[in-house]
């Protein structure tokens, strides 16, 4: 080939040939028409997703997004709130302190009724001698997965025969 | 690149600037339902985004269904539009990625399905040139001289193929490329340097010495 490689003019001279390439006689006159139609036939926009629309409120006007910050925000402090409430409930001592919590509904009902069920008492007595059954030493209630002042156990009256 | 060329049949390019603002407006209308809007955006779009894909399939048909496509594909992604590009760019690139995972799976079951020439080919300096006396393959005539032009740019890769069809028959410049293809303009650069060694070594035959 006597061209040198980089000389590509001739090569742009035939590679506009393609530019003459039309397709048939008012072919873009319809394309536009035929679109629309499909568009029309699908019923227009498709309503997003679950997952699209979260995304887009990710990527939404700072306004949006900051309200949807301030929705967070406050179901963050609700639920602080709720969690440290739960535990003064687990600990009768700041319970009575805190008079915004109100009474103890269980407590109400042991004064109004002096000679109660024994039944509503914990099975653990936190002021009892620790054992491998009662390994709590301190005066001070379980955290707040274990509530003693909330549970109600049934006992079991073993009679033998 | 010849001075002739630029007396051409204009090779289309990016939008100017007025029409971006437009487009934004008609972004915005089509994004809430308004097909009037986007009607308006497919007549400013469909002669470039068709061109583009029949470059790339050398097939009419293959090019209308997959234009088609691209725009119904595009209505439907809208809304995930923010306007980071040009809505021109964003539509080329939805309609480039579709036809290049077509032509992925037309593997080997390629034919060619050309349009027709327009009859001011006839009258081009340059194209009567490749086929004068001086052409070392006289014989040939503008429609052969389309078919092996077609069948050349069909033995490129796709990658390589799509920037010839975008810069040297589009008239897309490197960067606007580099933003549809997701590429810098290195890259553009040396695929177009690479593809065109290809296809002159593929047409050889038909290209004259000047």
């Amino acid at each position: 080939m006597s061209q040198p490689p980089d000389n590509f003019d001739a090569l742009q001279r035939l590679l506009t040939l393609k530019r003459y390439e039309a397709p048939p006689p008012g072919y873009f006159n319809r394309f536009a028409g035929r679109v629309i139609a499909r568009l029309e036939a699908e019923g227009g926009m498709r309503s997003p997703t679950c997952w699209q629309r979260w995304w887009e409120a990710l990527n939404s006007p700072p306004a949006l997004a900051l309200s949807y910050g301030a929705v967070i925000v406050g179901l963050l402090m609700f639920g602080t709130g709720l969690l440290q409430s739960l535990e003064l409930e687990a600990d009768p001592a700041l319970a009575a302190s805190d008079s915004w919590l109100g009474p103890d509904p269980l407590s109400v009902a042991d004064a109004a009724t002096p000679g109660a069920e024994v039944s509503m008492s914990p099975v653990i007595d936190p002021a009892g001698p620790a054992s491998s059954f009662s390994p709590v030493l301190g005066n001070s209630a379980p955290p707040i997965l274990f509530n003693p002042n909330g549970l109600r156990v049934e006992r079991v009256h073993y009679r033998p025969r | 690149m010849s001075t002739s060329l630029l007396e051409k049949p204009e090779a289309p390019s990016a939008p100017p600037a007025i029409t971006l603002l437009e487009d934004r407006a008609l972004v915005r209308r089509a994004k809430s339902g308004d097909l009037a809007a986007y009607d308006e955006l497919v007549r400013r779009y469909q002669e470039r985004i068709y061109a583009t894909l029949y470059h790339m399939t050398a097939n009419h048909e293959d090019a209308n269904d997959l234009a088609q496509e691209a725009f119904i594909k595009a209505y439907h992604s809208l809304r995930s539009f923010k306007g980071d590009s040009t809505f021109f760019t964003w539509l080329y690139r939805i309609a480039v990625n579709r036809t290049i995972n077509f032509l992925k799976q037309r593997k080997h079951k390629t034919h060619l399905s050309l349009n027709d020439l327009d009859f001011n080919a006839e009258h081009d300096p340059d194209l009567v040139a490749l086929i004068s006396d001086k052409t070392p393959r006289r014989d040939a005539g503008l429609t052969e001289l389309q078919e092996k032009l077609n069948a050349a740019m069909l033995q490129l890769s796709d990658t390589h193929r799509l920037v010839v069809a975008l810069h040297d028959v589009q008239g897309l410049s490197h960067e606007e490329i580099s933003r549809i293809m997701d590429c810098n303009v290195g890259t553009v650069r040396s695929r177009l340097f690479y593809a065109r060694q290809q296809l002159q070594s593929l047409l050889s035959e038909y290209l004259k010495s000047p």
